[in-house]
């Protein structure tokens, strides 16, 4: 992988990591005021949740660089 | 015949409150792929300075304008990272003159 594309790569995960545990903070908030009587559990999960996925989004885009057979053509 | 409805109609609300915030965030691209998360930061970055404008309009207040920092973290760690590597690199022959210098100099004390 070129140093430019590393790059690309890492700027990409660190935005996504931004917006996805921005978005589980909002819904975990929503969903804590309404379902879960104003508790803080939820808004821990949702923000572990958006962590996590951010993590695993970066771990494949990562590692999609050195995996063999990703562009099997479809045989007819 | 109200007071039994009243639940249901209560969970409904929520239910349908809690099923749009998934679907916002669904279809905004959150939950999507690395590439999606990024367009969607830019998006909301972009659009935060309209609106804090027309917030600030609402209200009627005027936010003191942050002062323009001219300091790039980036270039700031950029160039921290090659002068330590540079020093590390150099640190042996340095290591070897300075070693040298000090002997030379004990030997014109001793002479």
């Amino acid at each position: 992988m070129s140093e430019k594309e590393l790059g690309r790569k890492w700027d990409c995960c660190l935005a996504d990591c931004a917006a996805k545990i921005g978005a589980g903070l909002g819904l975990g908030i929503v969903f804590s005021v309404v379902f879960f009587k104003r508790r803080t559990w939820p808004i821990a999960f949702g923000t572990g949740a958006g962590l996590g996925m951010s993590y695993s989004n970066c771990q494949n885009d990562l590692r999609s660089h050195y995996l063999l057979y990703n562009n099997i053509p479809k045989k007819e | 015949m109200a007071a039994k409805i009243l639940p249901v109609v209560k969970l409904a609300t929520k239910v349908t409150i809690a099923g749009g915030a998934i679907y916002v965030a669904y279809d905004s691209g959150l939950l999507g792929s690395s590439e999606e998360g990024s367009v969607v930061l830019g998006k909301a970055k972009a659009a935060i300075p309209p609106a804090v404008d027309e917030w600030m309009k609402y209200f009627g207040l005027e936010l003191p304008t942050p002062p323009k920092i001219d300091f790039s973290p980036l270039q700031a760690w950029n160039s921290g990272v090659q002068k330590s590597i540079h020093a590390l690199s150099v640190a042996p022959t340095r290591a070897g003159e300075y070693t040298s210098q000090g002997l030379q100099y004990v030997k014109d004390l001793t002479k």
